[in-house]
């Protein structure tokens, strides 16, 4: 993390000529090997006059995209405490594990028994997760998050279905659940109803009491929920689901909190998905695919997304098979779901170990709090109670009129990547703050005195502040209007243009 | 290297977003009144200031509105200054105190002075000085003031020429207005730089004689148009939910159709207010903005319903669903704006039949639902355990706290 270096300005970084502007007639990057087939034209209909692409060679390719590279962030750059997206270090035995030769170059399509070690690894993971879940079963179908909710709802519907109450079509959502649930909801086909939080930040169980009837397909709850705190009433809010007739579905994002130390399957949850791309750290934002696999409770299992790894007994003992669950909803992934990414969760998992991953939620809670009590004095918190692996808090400074949208702009030209903003909604100009438990006292230490720096700045000279970021190679976007009025040139045609940068 | 043809996507022009009409904007006409008496009355405990401005002014009180104003021209400064549209409008106004000194002393821009009103104005100057701005053709009105100037400015420009109100007013229950005199001015520069579009809202006044004896009765009166935010305090909610007000309720009507196509013998009767306007529009019928209708299979069986009509078709078809929407910000979804709906009515049609839409615009404005009927014992039963579910989106509904 850099202090602020004002003088290292956005100029000479801004300018990374396209590939285009780098073009030059005959220049190439490779030679073809010559053809050792006979030469064959092009039906006259498929060819064409003129082609505009880039010449360049291979130096000129490889500095563009080196160019651009070093424009990226990531947690490999520097402190990434995006609130609910879990962006923890990714430890590069994973890496190794995935580019195992006997892993890697495995076909999706050979046969079981010529696979039977990668199917272990999957068996031996679809157990790791049903043992942290406290539930029966595992498919390792869905490949995000927002696909397990989906696969989750699928398998609701299904089960209502199956005993005769098809006409269960209401999903209950607190309002502080993520984005993606009334998306998911929808997108199953069912009615999503959004719970009110009470002043403590729990679900409001006079709003969950009134919203309970027999159509109640069924709850979706994040625990803790997306303001970083644990649902204190947890057990009356299954109760009520389930006296209704509803199934508990436990949105797994936030498992960071609490993989090792609470099974949601013993708070009375039904079924649930995880985020391998978040506890288990395989890589994301833009760093892999994600991978959400869902668990369920034994009366659920037979509907979960096939196929799940088992011990097939037709084959003979210890022999692993991909078997079709028996009232399955069928599959929701090609093959094997993300295997990639299960093979870096599996590694995670291996060498972290049940103590392991009990410190690791233990740390992410305590670098979590650590951040709440020292920022309590200069944000105001709205649910002020002890946070688990994030917190939330307003961004506004006392003495300026700055908004959490200036604050993160800010951030980046201190090198830290800005904080999720403005979600939740229930919160006003809400910052929410996820550390990880992979980041030190010092990095932490940064932050907060970045963000001292920033709060000072803020009374001192606003202006700063409201005309962040000063050394990215882009300076700050009207978001709004370049989302609404896009201007969209393509390079090779010319003109210059943008998307609203000033 | 491979002949691939790049896709003729990627040779886009830029895209012409309803880009005529921001350039029009941009250096656009805007009309600017000042309601120079309006919240005087709210300070010293006259719940309004129409027809008591002396008494007010006997009890002390001083104008409130020009300060308000000032502040939301200081903002309207610095925000057009640091749009990245720069948009720079053209100003007409009302002479001194109502309009030009405040324009004036903040810069805004060259204006023309479009009525001269005499040293106590009256709404009559307020009347006269909005019909200027309609004659010609201005593409906002910029008001101060509250209720009772919103309902003066609405009634000449009617749903032609979009509104917005400085809140200064001892009541504000129409849709018209900014949360604050800075968010009012953040709303007029991004809708000049043409960033958000327009939405319907409601104009709604108290009776002052009888607010003032106790009674609450609020009407609605006009629909206006105003310049609108999806969310008021949420910029990145405006970025992800890149929708307009139109969308929103055109996604609540395609839900309430759903649920009408699906029980087709079931009576509709659709309440007042632009919300159930949508949804008439949806289920393509005509609809009495300020009244109840009622609709059988498709059909409009009933324009702008008195309670023994309502009554009578009740005995007729008892399966009904009613419609409504929380009128204004204070949220009264029976009791205020649809005295037709009587008690009795209400009782009839029960707790299950009420079908409540809104956008969660207007939710977000609206602290609480509420209901009075004038029946305690049915309002109890209405407000059931205290939450009514709510209509926002197609098929998102929402838990709301009714009192």
């Amino acid at each position: 993390m850099s202090a602020v270096d004002e003088r290292d300005g956005r100029a000479h970084r801004a300018d990374s000529p396209t590939l285009y502007e780098r073009s030059r007639p005959g220049r190439r990057a490779c030679a073809l090997p010559a053809s050792d087939v006979p030469a064959t034209p092009l039906p006259a209909e498929l060819a064409r006059e003129t082609l505009r692409l880039p010449e360049l060679a291979q130096l000129d390719v490889v500095r563009h995209y080196t160019a651009l590279a070093h424009r990226n962030f990531g947690v490999d750059s520097g402190f990434y405490p995006l609130g609910s997206c879990t962006m923890k270090y990714n430890p590069r035995l994973g890496e190794e594990v995935a580019r195992l030769a006997g892993f890697a170059e495995a076909h999706p399509l050979a046969d079981a028994e010529h696979v039977q070690p990668l199917l272990g690894v999957m068996l031996d993971l679809q157990r790791w997760l049903a043992e942290l879940a406290g539930l029966s079963a595992v498919s390792l179908q869905p490949a995000a998050g927002a696909h397990g909710e989906l696969t989750a709802l699928l398998m609701m519907r299904a089960y209502h279905a199956d005993r005769g109450e098809g006409a269960r079509n209401r999903v209950l959502i607190p309002d502080s659940a993520h984005g993606t649930n009334p998306a998911s909801t929808t997108m199953a086909g069912m009615i999503a109803v959004e719970i009110p939080s009470d002043p403590r930040g729990n679900v409001d169980l006079g709003a969950l009491r009134a919203a309970c009837d027999e159509r109640v397909a069924g709850l979706m709850i994040t625990n803790p929920n997306t303001l970083g705190l644990f649902e204190e009433q947890i057990e009356a809010v299954v109760e009520t689901v389930h006296r209704h007739g509803g199934l508990v579905y436990g949105d797994g994002a936030n498992m960071n909190a609490l993989a090792g130390v609470v099974r949601p399957g013993d708070l009375g949850i039904d079924l649930m998905h995880f985020n391998l791309h978040k506890t288990f750290a395989t890589p994301h934002g833009g760093g892999g695919p994600g991978s959400g696999p869902v668990a369920a409770r034994s009366d659920l299992a037979d509907y979960l997304p096939g196929p799940v790894v088992a011990r097939s007994g037709e084959v003979g003992a210890g022999v692993l098979a991909l078997v079709e669950p028996r009232r399955s909803i069928g599959r929701m992934c090609a093959f094997h779901g993300n295997f990639g990414m299960l093979l870096r969760a599996w590694a995670y998992l291996r060498v972290l170990g049940g103590d392991g991953l009990r410190r690791m939620a233990e740390h992410a809670v305590l670098n979590a709090n650590y951040l709440l009590a020292r920022l309590r004095g200069r944000f105001p918190v709205p649910y002020d109670r002890s946070c688990m692996h994030e917190l939330v808090c307003e961004g506004r400074i006392e003495g300026s009129d700055v908004r959490a949208l200036d604050i993160c702009k800010r951030l980046l030209d201190h090198g830290i990547h800005p904080p999720t903003n403005y979600f939740p909604l229930i919160v006003h100009e809400a910052l929410m703050i996820e550390p990880t438990e992979t980041e030190s006292r010092e990095t932490l230490d940064a932050f907060l005195a970045a963000l001292g720096a920033i709060c000072d700045e803020a009374v001192r000279s606003p202006e700063r502040l409201r005309e962040a970021p000063h050394t990215t190679p882009v300076g700050r976007l009207d978001e709004v209007r370049a989302a609404r009025h896009p201007v969209l040139v393509d390079a090779a045609v010319g003109g210059g243009g943008g998307t609203g940068a000033r | 290297m491979t002949a691939i043809k790049p896709a003729p996507a990627a040779r886009a022009q830029p895209v012409p977003m309803a880009c005529a009409q921001d350039e029009r904007k941009q250096s656009a006409l805007v009309g600017f009144v000042l309601n120079p008496i309006a919240g005087m009355g709210g300070r010293v405990g006259l719940k309004g200031t129409d027809g008591v401005v002396e008494e007010a002014r006997a009890r002390g009180a001083r104008p409130v509105s020009p300060e308000r104003a000032a502040r939301c021209l200081a903002a309207l400064a610095q925000a057009l200054a640091a749009s990245p549209a720069k948009p720079t409008p053209r100003w007409l106004v009302a002479g001194g105190a109502m309009g030009a000194d405040a324009l004036r002393a903040h810069r805004l821009g060259p204006f023309e002075v479009v009525h001269q009103p005499p040293p106590e104005p009256t709404r009559e100057d307020t009347l006269q000085t909005v019909r200027r701005f309609v004659e010609r053709s201005v593409a906002l009105v910029l008001f101060c003031g509250g209720d009772g100037t919103a309902r003066d400015v609405c009634s000449i420009t009617g749903t032609a020429v979009p509104i917005i109100g400085i809140p200064a007013g001892v009541k504000m229950y129409s849709g018209v207005f900014g949360v604050s005199p800075t968010r009012t001015a953040a709303l007029v520069a991004e809708y000049l730089a043409g960033s958000i579009g327009l939405a319907d809202a409601e104009v709604l006044d108290l009776d002052e004689d009888a607010y003032r004896a106790g009674r609450w009765e609020a009407r609605l009166f006009h629909a206006a148009r105003t310049p609108f935010e999806p969310s008021l305090t949420q910029r990145a909610k405006v970025m992800s939910d890149a929708r307009s007000d139109a969308e929103v309720t055109a996604a609540i009507a395609a839900d309430v159709r759903e649920t009408v196509q699906a029980a087709p013998d079931t009576l509709l009767l659709l309440g007042a207010g632009t919300t159930v306007r949508a949804v008439a529009e949806g289920l393509g019928v005509e609809h009495t903005l300020l009244g109840v209708d009622a609709v059988l299979a498709g059909r409009v069986v009933g324009r702008d319903l008195d309670a023994d009509r309502l009554a009578a078709l009740l005995e007729r078809h008892p399966r009904c669903l009613l419609v409504l929407s929380p009128i204004g910000a204070q949220g009264f979804v029976l009791g205020r704006g649809n005295a037709q709906l009587a008690p009795e009515i209400v009782a009839r049609i029960g707790r299950g039949g009420l079908v409540v839409v809104a956008t969660p615009a207007k939710l977000a404005r609206t602290r609480c639902l509420r209901i009075d009927t004038g029946d305690p014992a049915l309002d109890a039963a209405l407000v059931g355990d205290g939450f009514l579910e709510v209509r926002v989106g197609y098929h998102r509904r929402r838990m709301v706290r009714v009192e």
